[in-house]
């Protein structure tokens, strides 16, 4: 059956998120009502729908802006390059990373005081955890424009940019103005489901919320986190009432970001038509503002490390008079032999799976986009609203706690982006080729491996690296499906965080950041090697 | 293999209710039986697992263990006890009594309360330990927590007393009572917060204060009724007295004690709130901490509970996780948690009983100078209903709409 594979890919990606929907369906009533008659309930999911949008509305404008002035400028590589670490870093360590920057007592103000401030302790300023949630933005969006920027390289492989450019530019186009026309349009075309998960992101996250959104109230998916972990059994049907109330909320706020992104492209072609060309200069200023996040976040990784092998010093020093690491590095080789295991697992059967499934639908790009879209389901959805239920049914297959167990939760969400490369790169190749190898005798196999295969080989590394990458990242999937006794860098590094051991914490948290690098750049090398003496040989 | 250890865990609590009754010699026999079985057990032990001294202290445990008895001692770290409690949620709706992926549990209070009224713990099983009989039962807090008794189905491992920490170099006279306190908060705005309820701490916080603020604290002996719930009224005179004069003007607050803890670090506060009268001097040797900082009790007494071992009633390796609990309950073990430089937590044994060989383990620990020296009173905790109560009253008041 030709099908197969995309079924049992299908499963695999839904099965768990079906199965914490089920769980969903159980929600009483009275705990619903409960819920929306809590304290700070309105303040609260007030604050997460205004973050969530807000901070998507600024990584989708500077993603869009960097990737354009990049293009331009010829330095797309290095704006890879540059955006992976941010990728690559776990929400936890920049939020705290973030809070010893910006806080009264931060890296900023101790490298200004008190010469410039006067200040021989903090002042009492609101910075980080502010009421209006505008440091959570920051942080949001320092790691979202970091991802779109990648889901935009990404699809920029996939439309005929440089040609489009061309005409605009011969039709009289500045190159800005000619890729704001041309070429942004069918990018964000092709990035709406990275952006929809952008926008769920925002909107559920707890752990960016944690450190740096406000407290009275916190933001929503922050108080449902309470309630999951109160030592009173009653709150959990709170919780469960609430992870519904965050799934409605979700769910309206991806249907006006789809409306608004209908009415936004009608502008834009109502724009675009109307002719006018102009240089935009002050879009210009997209990339100072970019720069300065992708600085930030930088400073946050410095300080978390800076932190981790220092210790806290009294204000307004920088460094802290005794300096040694304190963290045993026996300690952090069983959890990073883990996390390589993992990641490596989850690339190995994302890629086999796509692989198969992609093969079936190789012709057929409307299929593709519909297998596309089911895959970012569980991306779209509130992760807190499917772990339980879907714990419950590991639990019911005796499979919870095992590394199998693990590297199912890890594949839910490492196959909607090897899928986005790697099928789509299959359906990009030239049907007649592994047709001409038939023609000259080949069987289907052989074909596939003697043909399609090689040809796929570099969109194969980059896929796999980016499941690694995931893998990598993913927590609260690890905790539930490992029933805690699967530890990896990010379980290790939210224990460390959760009780205050910013030195462990940044071990982890560092070391978590060099898997993903180390495997995007040992795709990158050995791409390199293998198409050394091949010409034309697609991307 | 499951119905075995179901069949195993039913045979086994006879077993072991017999040993607490029958004379010395049979529960000698019947405790050398059950570490037979546990002889080549893994006991997946699920504990918060957010400090290194404590992760050191378990791996050490872990591996005399091992010596010992042949027990493997996983630890499997969590990050809350809750992530534990939902999982044993997760396995009973899954129908599982039996295999479970936990084997021995550390909690206290509500968790405890709510896990044994849903009939997911196993027990009694305490009094069967051949060391049980050197808890001190002096100590209330061994025997019931936050108000419940334990009834054998929770062992005792280590004490807590609430404590204050401050930096010396900024707060040269320390309070040592509500009032006082108030006093230094409203002379000095900005500089006290405490961690936000249900942080574990910041709830301990309104408790600590509760206890110290109204007449009569028997009330709280028994679950919230409205005529005590109006006797909590100094206790939001006291917060809303202060709150203006809080960290952030009261309208943020630290979301841990860790969080808090960082806070005091860097100067942004001058005190900090701890449960382990011992975190102190740590944090101080760990460079966490600036060695000005003090710990202190307030002298009308210090909120004082045990935390707990408990065995979930689907536990695979119940021997196992019996002769691991015992292994921790031992002088020698509680002599070495008691140690500031392994850990620093009070012991729960009754060090006058020991024999004088094992006694002196107790008698060269090291004190760090930031611990202070024991509180005037233990103040037994509420009952455990009162945690839920006091923070959705606290929610309804800071919160906003």
């Amino acid at each position: 059956m030709r099908n197969a594979g995309v079924i049992v890919l299908l499963a695999v990606a839904l099965l768990p998120v079906a199965a914490g929907l089920a769980g969903l369906a159980g929600v009483d009533g009275n705990a619903l009502r409960e819920v929306l008659v809590a304290p700070g309930v309105r303040g609260a999911l007030a604050i997460s729908v205004t973050s969530g949008i807000l901070a998507t509305l600024v990584a989708v404008v500077l993603a869009h802006l960097l990737v354009a002035a990049a293009a331009g400028a010829g330095w797309l590589a290095r704006l890879r390059a540059g955006m992976l670490p941010l990728l690559a870093l776990p929400h936890l360590a920049l939020g705290i990373g973030l809070v010893l920057v910006l806080a009264p007592s931060g890296l900023l103000l101790r490298l200004l005081s008190p010469w410039a401030t006067g200040f021989t302790q903090p002042p009492g300023w609101v910075t980080v955890q502010d009421p209006a949630g505008l440091s959570l933005v920051a942080g949001l969006a320092i790691k979202e424009t970091a991802f779109l920027v990648l889901a935009l390289l990404a699809a920029l492989a996939q439309v005929p940019a440089a040609g489009l450019l061309r005409s605009a530019q011969a039709l009289g186009y500045p190159p800005r103005h000619a890729w704001l026309v041309a070429v942004a349009p069918l990018l964000a075309r092709q990035t709406r489901l990275p952006v929809a998960a952008v926008l769920t992101y925002g909107v559920t996250n707890v752990d960016l919320a944690l450190a740096l959104g406000p407290r009275t109230p916190p933001p929503f998916a922050v108080l449902v986190w309470q309630w999951f972990t109160s030592g009173d059994l009653a709150a959990r049907e709170l919780a469960l009432a609430g992870t519904l109330v965050l799934f409605a909320v979700t769910l309206a706020v991806l249907a006006a970001g789809a409306a608004f992104y209908r009415a936004a492209s009608h502008a834009w072609r109502a724009w675009a038509a109307t002719g006018q060309r102009s240089h935009l200069s002050g879009l210009a200023l997209a990339t100072p503002v970019a720069a300065l996040l992708a600085l930030l976040g930088f400073a946050a990784v410095a300080a978390l490390l800076l932190r981790a092998v220092t210790g806290p010093a009294p204000f307004p020093a920088v460094v802290a008079p005794r300096i040694g690491m304190a963290v045993d590095p026996a300690l952090l080789a069983a959890p990073l032999a883990t996390t390589l295991a993992l990641a490596l697992a989850t690339a190995g059967v994302a890629l086999m799976l796509t692989l198969w499934a992609a093969e079936a639908l190789a012709a057929r790009s409307s299929a593709r986009a519909q297998v596309a879209a089911l895959l970012f389901v569980p991306l779209l959805l509130p992760q807190l609203a499917f772990l339980f239920g879907w714990q419950v049914l590991l639990a019911r297959l005796r499979i919870d706690g095992l590394f199998v167990a693990v590297l199912w939760s890890h594949l839910v969400f490492a196959l909607p982006y090897v899928w986005g490369v790697l099928a789509e790169a299959r359906g990009g190749l030239d049907p007649r080729l592994p047709l001409v190898a038939r023609t000259l005798g080949a069987g289907r196999g052989t074909a596939w491996w003697r043909v399609t295969a090689p040809l796929l080989l570099r969109s194969t590394l980059v896929a796999g690296a980016l499941a690694m990458a995931v893998s990598a990242a993913v927590y609260l999937p690890t905790l539930f499906a490992g029933a805690g006794r699967v530890a990896t860098l990010a379980t290790e590094a939210a224990a460390a965080i959760a009780s205050g051991n910013l030195q462990e914490a940044a071990a982890h948290a560092a070391l978590q950041v060099v898997v993903p690098l180390t495997a995007f750049t040992a795709a990158a090398v050995a791409s390199r090697c293998v198409f050394r003496d091949r010409r034309g040989v697609p991307g | 293999m499951d119905r075995r250890t179901l069949l195993q865990s039913i045979a086994l609590l006879p077993l072991l209710l017999a040993s607490a009754r029958g004379g010395a010699q049979d529960a000698a026999a019947r405790w050398r039986r059950v570490e037979a079985v546990a002889r080549g057990q893994s006991v997946y032990f699920n504990a918060w697992g957010g400090d290194s001294a404590i992760n050191r202290y378990i791996a050490w445990a872990a591996g005399e263990l091992d010596r010992r008895h042949g027990v493997r001692l996983v630890h499997v770290k969590v990050t809350d006890i809750a992530e534990a409690v939902t999982r044993l949620l997760a396995e009973r709706a899954a129908g599982r009594a039996a295999g479970g992926s936990i084997d021995l549990l550390w909690l206290n209070g509500e968790n405890f309360a709510s896990l044994k009224e849903a009939g997911l713990l196993w027990g009694p099983w305490v009094q069967a330990l051949p060391h049980a009989p050197l808890i001190d039962s002096s100590n209330p807090t061994t025997s019931i927590d936050m108000t419940l008794p334990t009834a054998g189905y929770e062992m005792p491992w280590g004490g807590a007393r609430f404590t204050l920490l401050y930096d010396s170099a900024r707060v040269a006279l320390p309070p040592r009572t509500p009032a006082e306190l108030r006093a230094w908060i409203e002379a000095h705005p900005g500089r006290f917060t405490y961690p936000q309820p249900p942080a574990f701490i910041g709830t301990s916080f309104l408790k600590q204060l509760l206890l110290l603020l109204v007449d009569d604290a028997a009330p709280f002996a028994a679950p919230p009724t409205p005529v005590a719930a109006t006797q909590t009224g100094p206790l939001w005179a006291w917060l809303d007295a202060t709150r203006p004069s809080l960290w952030r003007g009261g309208r943020a607050f630290p979301a841990s004690g860790p969080a808090q803890r960082r806070l005091l670090a860097d100067g942004e506060v001058d005190f900090a709130l701890a449960f382990n009268p011992a975190e102190a001097s740590r944090a101080i040797a760990a460079g966490e901490l600036p060695a000005t900082v003090r710990g202190l009790h307030f002298s009308g007494g210090a909120l004082a509970n045990s935390h707990f071992l408990a065995i979930p009633a689907n536990a695979r390796a119940k021997e196992g996780a019996l002769v691991v609990a015992d292994f921790l309950l031992s002088p020698g073990a509680q002599a070495r948690k008691a140690d500031e430089r392994h850990w620093g937590d009070p012991t729960v044994l009754d060090v006058a009983r020991l024999p004088p060989a094992e006694a002196a383990y107790f008698a060269d620990l090291a004190t760090g100078p930031a611990t202070p020296s024991p509180p005037a009173r233990l103040l037994p905790e509420p009952h455990p209903a009162w945690v839920g109560w006091l923070e959705a009253a606290w929610s309804r008041r800071y919160l906003g709409a």
